[in-house]
């Protein structure tokens, strides 16, 4: 895999969220990009169960327990700004398990699902992030297969980005500063997705 | 309206100039008849011939008057065809059952389509003529069968050099990592990691490189028998791009008299692609061209230029 930036579209003015995603695949399409199916991210929050907190008297801490398409056999599960821990896919019946330690927030399960596309060694996923049955707004990844370094194709994903996301301009992706010479690896683009999710259920309670 | 009437003119002129023809042909056969019957019975000798050259006389200026007005009529034929550009098949075109024999129009777009054939291969001549590879130019037209005699000392050099001369290379640029290995013979094989960009697998006859494969650094170099895989080329286009001009650099530095400089100005070469995802093109200052970073590196000042960027 190569270096992927994960960032949040915002709705344009006057249009709705699919609207706007029409939008950016047509753009996508009129630059030559192709289609190649489609593609599918989901989150879910587990709190620690409150027994266990009271004996080692720490603050609740959540964990995200999340799939991605593109890595169809395994479960990411992730804390905030913590470490990434990448397993098979049965995790998810472990953590039924767990029920004792982590309790499932059911209602703050959210996904983002799209279309694929292939644009030379350019990998573009235009979704739109549901929370419940309600669109919440829109997330482009884009992947940059050739490159392992972010630092080194940062400049590049960037102009690229440009070219069919018009005037937003998206920052560098907060992971990308973390290792600066590292190896790009899947976990960072779950990290990413987690920041978005998490962007977008804030935004989500200020509306409320 | 023009063509028509002036074929309307022809036509009659043909159709008087047919006649003509007929009565010349008519009266050439009377002289041949007259020949054939000779001298007729009459009473003296000198009245038959008499009257037999008088008859053939005759006859030749029929022949004569005959053919003069066959002269005249075919100046007013004048040459139809002449001064269409096809010449006598453009008369092809006269033909009224276009959709059963449409000959006329297939022969022009062959006659087109030859024309730009002819066109496009002196272009082409030209252009490869100004570019003739090196490798080839330096033997001196010397035969593919004799090139190892004409150099033998190049071609016969004992590993230990050839180690020697990687070995050297490698320690002079730190950011490259170069493996060397043997699976076949005495032809080395290079695996060249180059930074966390590239890597490139180069095959080896003696110091002489044979063959280049620039592949991602997360891509696989090795078959499933762990040998590295020689053969296939890099999933992604910009690699596949590289190598295609890691091919052309192979063919433009060539010194067959030292073949260490070519190997180390090969690697100095291919040392710049370490900016590959980094540089912008030198001459239009972007980054992306179709979906592909610079991956042309100027063999001299190493600068960074998109394949179509480059002079």
């Amino acid at each position: 895999m190569g270096v992927t930036c994960v960032s949040q579209m915002p709705v344009a003015e006057g249009k709705s969220v699919q609207q706007t995603v029409e939008l950016l695949t047509r753009k996508l399409e009129l630059l030559g990009a192709e289609k190649q199916g489609t593609f599918c991210v989901d989150c879910e929050t587990y709190h620690t169960a409150a027994s266990t907190m009271g004996s080692q008297g720490q603050a609740g801490k959540l964990m995200y327990v999340m799939h991605n398409s593109e890595y169809p056999l395994s479960c990411f599960a992730l804390f905030e700004n913590g470490p990434c821990l990448i397993a098979d896919a049965n995790f998810d019946v472990l953590m039924v398990k767990l029920k004792g330690f982590f309790q499932n927030a059911k209602a703050n399960k959210i996904e983002t699902r799209g279309t694929r596309y292939q644009y030379c060694d350019f990998l573009v996923k235009v979704g739109t992030v549901t929370m419940g049955p309600s669109a919440r707004g829109i997330s482009v990844e884009v992947e940059y297969g050739p490159c392992v370094v972010a630092s080194d194709c940062w400049n590049l994903l960037l102009e690229f980005l440009q070219s069919f996301l018009g005037s937003h301009n998206p920052g560098a992706p907060a992971v990308f500063g973390n290792r600066h010479d590292g190896v790009y690896g899947p976990a960072d683009t779950m990290a990413q997705y987690m920041e978005l999710f998490n962007k977008i259920r804030k935004q989500q309670q200020v509306v409320d | 309206m023009a063509d028509v009437l002036s074929v309307g003119v022809n036509l009659e002129a043909f159709a008087q100039a047919i006649g003509a023809i007929q009565a010349l042909r008519s009266s050439v056969s009377r002289v041949f008849d007259c020949l054939k019957d000779g001298m007729q019975n009459k009473e003296t000798l000198e009245g038959r011939e008499k009257a037999f050259i008088a008859h053939f006389q005759d006859h030749l200026h029929s022949v004569n008057r005959d053919l003069n007005e066959l002269e005249r009529l075919s100046n007013l034929v004048g040459k139809p065809s002449e001064n269409h550009p096809l010449h006598n098949s453009g008369l092809l075109s006269l033909d009224p059952v276009q959709d059963k024999t449409p000959l006329y129009s297939q022969l022009l777009q062959a006659y087109k389509w030859s024309n730009k054939l002819q066109y496009h291969a002196g272009l082409a001549s030209g252009l490869l003529n100004q570019q003739s590879l090196k490798r080839s130019a330096n033997q001196m037209g010397v035969s593919a069968k004799r090139r190892p005699k004409a150099q033998p000392t190049t071609l016969v050099l004992p590993p230990q050099y050839v180690d020697d001369v990687i070995s050297r290379i490698d320690r002079m640029f730190p950011e490259m990592s170069i493996h060397l290995s043997r699976p076949n013979g005495t032809s080395a094989m290079l695996l060249v990691t180059l930074g966390k960009v590239l890597k490139v697998i180069v095959v080896m006859r003696s110091l002489f490189i044979d063959r280049t494969i620039v592949k991602g650094y997360n891509e696989n170099v090795y078959t499933e028998d762990g040998k590295l895989d020689i053969w296939s080329k890099s999933n992604y286009q910009v690699f596949q791009k590289v190598t295609d001009h890691a091919t052309t650099a192979l063919l433009h530095y060539q010194l067959p008299q030292m073949p260490d400089v070519v190997v180390r100005s090969f690697m100095t070469w291919l040392r710049s692609y370490i900016k590959l995802f980094q540089a912008p093109c030198q001459r239009c200052g972007k980054f992306l061209q179709d979906g592909l970073p610079p991956t042309w590196r100027d063999f001299r000042t190493l600068e960074a230029f998109h394949d179509t960027c480059r002079q």
